[in-house]
């Protein structure tokens, strides 16, 4: 039982922790560097704890006598669980100015936060579809409820209007796959459902099949993978800074941490009857972002558009689990590693920006850039280049990954469209570089200042350009092939 | 010895980083570009003198890199790399002296970034690495133009990367699908350039994925109907960048046909042989119209690059000892001399502001000594006698006669018309009385001198002396020609 308790403790950390906070949210003495600062602290614990559990890898149930098979504690989920805690720090450490110019971050917004992140986690660990539908809509929810925070902003409550009534209503499609499941194979556990399909060989399985296309439709909605990406650009530009930003990458690795966990276990075997349905979408998302990203003229709808295209990748590996290639699965976390990193510096530079300046930013705003930021400039360069999967950046390497999975399981005709796509992409990635560099800035030429924003900022752009080029050479660093190893090892608990 | 390359490879990057650290003034930097520029040609000399001949792929240096993949970090250099090496190794130093009263700081670390990427992609030998390189050297081409350029310079800047990675994606492509087929194979995975030649070419799809690296190369040489970014970047270039698009770039294009598609698909090449003649030739004469009708002297001498590398690459397709010995040594000379030849451009831009040859006139009466060395570079670009041009594209018309008689009198007559625009041009600009523009050009200084006499120097020793360079140039060659599987 007191084992169980230290499994469980980095969940219990965060929940606790947004409690309290939720309690403090209206005592005075605390600003909101102060709640910034005890929610970073926190995170910070519950990742201390899940590093040791990475280390020691206990690969358990946590309270078999209670819960039977329902929560997993192996070396998958605690790889995900500390990409979501890295990535809420960052999001709160990168925006620490941000946080200083808006008035309207209270306690709940860091309570709500850390709700969000409590949720992500348990559905890292869930080994059964309902607790995988709570864990879900309880993140959901705490996204919801922030892309609304700033109700100052217009534009703020509506996106949230939009993204909780269609949201909801795709949630519904998990529970009813989710019966539908059950009707076949009366088991809702994930293992279950694996050997019930392995016993059976002769069944069509048609139940399972469309039970397992309705669970993706809210992680395919929540990914914002084409035709369920109508809500993608406003909700993006109307929510707050960092929780866009929280939203494009930590809850995005979220979704594919369950859906891996279906992909690589429940549904292995039919794993072939999908692929071709996942290609279709992912077609779709790769052309349809691609159109969103090119007529944007604001910055943060840009991103919007590029991270449906982003999606789009992410399902042409998705299409290849299981098809042949041993890096399908790794591909995926590698994509969302190198995805976070270029994601959250892009948004960082737009955050920092956006802290003197309370107003969105388009284009025209970063004319001549390279002038009057140099430092910010080179670093923002990097990011696009990332994003781009321009070579010597983590994107490529990420791109490269993906690019090679399709092609290992025969899929030579997505992976080119994704090739193209990304040669498309250049277009809009591009532009933001020509703009900052090749026209003269009326400002003046600004000091580069030295703050949590700035350093993390260049931390990012640092790691954006190790994680394509770095060298397993030096000692004790890893190379730009230590993420996809650690990636293998974590999928491969799974089996 | 390992590591003479990597260390030659990057000089450049790192006196860029270190420039960057210590915040360092525009003296300092030109400094450190320079440094690092003469550096780099010290260690290809030293490699240039212990270079055997005979010795294939020497200085060979592997390290990995992404192992999940099998792809290293793999450098080295033949006869053919080799050339092309010390003609980057020559020709950066000229160009930091050129540029040496720059301000702007981005121009040096541009130019630093370029010479690295540059250098990479001549010596990287895995095609992931390759590829790195090759997109790598794109992007200060693309700030260059786009930041220091003139007239549209941001619209062709975007046009140029946009076009040039349109190749380059299809290229990568097919780099994925070899890989794969290396893989499928030989059960584990290799991008290495030497692998990858090792399967068999005829294999299925080759054909695609042939066409995917022909289609980077053809569109960074450029050929006919891949060439629209050209005249339009090359004419809103800063000089150092046109210099470096030209002399270098272009010529990268055809080294990777050389070593990539002749070392990859040369039954594919084999096969289409004919229909790629016809292109070179209709290139060289297409150029020349387009250089004939020019009247921006950047944009008239980018359309005669063009029709140069048409001959090039005609030259490489012929596949035999003479026309692959005039291509290669074309390469050289043909990038000297037309270093020489945009590096004069350069200097009547900032001495009067226009390069339009209407605008300028009788610049020989004003200027002998300028006049003298434009000329010579402009009829080195033609092959005049005396200059390796001229032994170059003799050994060219002698390979395409052994090829056979029709395409020997194609190519001689069409490259009798490709050089007439030269003529026509240095009356134009040199010639005549003086205007407004041109009166009181000033003649070329001490430091310009300087610039401009190693190139001609060059060029007269290649032209007069071919035997001093053919005996390290021509095992490699034959080698290359025998692995080729060609005559």
């Amino acid at each position: 039982m007191l084992y169980d308790l230290l499994l469980i403790l980095p969940m219990a950390f965060i929940v606790i922790g947004a409690i309290v906070l939720m309690l403090l949210s209206h005592a005075p003495r605390l600003n909101v560097l102060n709640r910034n600062a005890i929610t970073i602290v926190i995170l910070a614990l519950s990742l201390g704890f899940e590093l040791v559990h990475y280390t020691v890898n206990p690969a358990t149930f946590a309270f078999a006598s209670l819960f039977g098979k329902t929560f997993i504690i192996d070396r998958f989920s605690t790889l995900f669980d500390i990409m979501f805690l890295g990535g809420a720090m960052l999001t709160l450490l990168i925006n620490h100015n941000y946080f200083k110019s808006r008035d309207y971050y209270d306690g709940n917004f860091f309570a709500l936060l850390l709700f969000g992140v409590f949720g992500m986690m348990v559905l890292a660990h869930a080994n059964e579809l309902l607790s995988a539908f709570i864990a879900l809509e309880s993140a959901s929810l705490s996204i919801y409820a922030l892309v609304g925070y700033n109700n100052a902003n217009p534009k703020s409550p509506e996106a949230m209007m939009k993204y909780i009534v269609l949201g909801s209503i795709t949630g519904v499609f998990f529970i009813l796959g989710v019966a539908l499941i059950y009707g076949e194979t009366g088991s809702t556990l994930i293992g279950d459902v694996y050997r019930h399909i392995a016993a059976h060989p002769e069944m069509p399985h048609t139940l399972v099949i469309v039970g397992g296309f309705f669970i993706m439709v809210p992680i395919l909605f929540k990914i914002g993978a084409v035709p369920f990406h109508s809500w993608v650009v406003d909700v993006y530009h109307g929510a707050p800074m960092p929780v866009t930003m929280f939203m494009a990458s930590t809850f995005k690795i979220a979704l594919f941490a369950i859906a891996l966990r279906l992909y690589l276990i429940d549904f292995e075997p039919i794993n072939a009857l999908w692929s071709q349905l996942l290609q279709l979408i992912a077609a779709m998302t790769l052309i349809g972002g691609a159109f969103l990203a090119l007529i944007q003229t604001n910055i943060k709808r840009m991103l919007a558009g590029s991270s449906i295209v982003h999606a789009g990748y992410l399902m042409i590996a998705l299409s290849s689990v299981g098809m042949g290639g041993e890096y399908a699965a790794p591909a995926i976390m590698f994509y969302l590693i190198s995805y976070f990193i270029s994601s959250v510096g892009a948004f960082g530079v737009l955050s920092f920006l956006s802290s003197k300046e309370h107003r969105s930013l388009t284009f025209d705003d970063f004319r001549g850039f390279g002038f009057s930021h140099p430092y910010l400039a080179v670093m923002m360069s990097i990011f696009m280049l990332s994003l781009a999967g321009f070579p010597s950046t983590i994107g490529f390497l990420g791109k490269f990954y993906i690019f090679i999975s399709a092609i290992e399981a025969g899929q030579i005709g997505i992976a080119a469209l994704g090739v193209f796509t990304a040669f498309v992409s250049i277009f809009y990635y591009f532009r933001l570089i020509a703009v900052m560099y090749f026209y003269k800035s009326e400002a003046t030429k600004q000091e580069f200042t030295l703050d949590t924003t700035t350093l993390l900022i260049a931390l990012m752009a640092l790691m954006s350009v190790w994680g394509g080029i770095g060298t397993g050479l030096i000692p004790f660093v890893a190379g730009a092939d230590g993420l996809i190893d650690i990636a293998r090892e974590a999928i491969g608990s799974l089996k | 010895m390992e590591q003479l390359l990597t260390l030659i490879i990057f000089l450049p990057l790192i006196a860029a980083v270190a420039g960057a650290a210590v915040r360092a003034s525009a003296a300092l930097l030109r400094l450190l570009a320079l440094g690092a520029a003469l550096g780099s040609l010290g260690l290809s000399i030293f490699g240039a003198v212990h270079f055997d001949p005979e010795g294939g792929m020497q200085f060979v240096h592997i390290a990995p890199w992404i192992q999940s993949y099998g792809i290293t970090y793999y450098v080295g250099v033949d006869a053919l790399s080799g050339v092309v090496l010390l003609l980057v190794s020559l020709l950066m130093p000229l160009l930091y002296l050129y540029m040496w009263h720059e301000k702007r700081y981005g121009y040096w670390y541009n130019m630093m970034a370029l010479h690295t990427g540059v250098m990479g992609a001549v010596l990287s030998l895995d095609l992931v690495l390759f590829y790195l390189f090759w997109e790598a050297m794109l992007l200060p081409v693309f700030i260059m133009i786009g930041r220091y350029g003139n007239t549209n310079h941001q619209y062709n800047a975007m046009k140029i990367v946009v076009m040039t990675i349109f190749g380059s994606m299809a290229m990568l492509l097919s780099m994925l699908y070899l890989g794969y087929t290396f893989f499928v194979t030989h059960g584990f995975w290799s991008f290495a350039y030497s692998d990858i030649a090792a399967l068999t070419s005829g294999a299925e799809g080759a054909t695609l994925a042939a066409a995917g690296f022909l289609l980077a190369f053809a569109i960074k040489i450029p050929l006919p109907l891949f060439h629209t970014w050209m005249a339009p970047a090359y004419g809103s270039s800063p000089t150092p960048a046109v210099v470096i698009l030209s002399s270098i770039m272009a010529k990268l294009g055809v080294y990777g046909i050389w070593r990539f598609g002749f070392g990859l698909f040369e039954p594919t090449l084999q096969h289409y042989q004919t229909l790629l003649i016809a292109v070179a030739l209709f290139g060289m004469i297409f150029y020349a119209i387009h250089a004939i009708m020019e009247n921006n002297l950047r944009r008239m001498f980018a359309f005669s690059s063009g029709s140069h590398l048409s001959l090039i690459l005609l030259g490489l397709l012929l596949e035999n000892l003479y026309a692959w010995g005039g291509s290669l040594y074309l390469i050289a000379t043909h990038a000297l001399a037309s270093a020489g030849v945009f590096i004069m451009i350069g200097l009547i831009f900032r001495r009067v502001r226009s390069i339009s040859v209407d605008a300028l006139g009788g610049i020989a009466a004003q200027a002998p000594k300028f006049a003298f060395f434009f000329s010579f570079f402009a009829l080195a670009i033609v092959g005049l006698p005396g200059t390796g041009g001229f032994v170059a594209e003799l050994l060219i018309i002698i390979g395409a006669f052994k090829y056979g008689v029709a395409t020997g009198v194609l190519t001689a007559t069409t490259m009798m018309a490709a050089i007439t625009f030269v003529f026509w041009m240095l009356q134009r600009t040199l010639y005549g009385a003086s205007n407004a523009t041109t009166s009181g050009f000033k003649d070329l200084s001490a430091m310009e001198l300087l610039i401009v006499v190693p190139l001609m120097i060059l060029l007269l020793l290649t032209g007069v002396a071919p035997s001093l360079f053919t005996p390290y140039a021509a095992p490699g060659i034959e080698m290359l020609l025998h692995s080729a599987g060609g005559l």
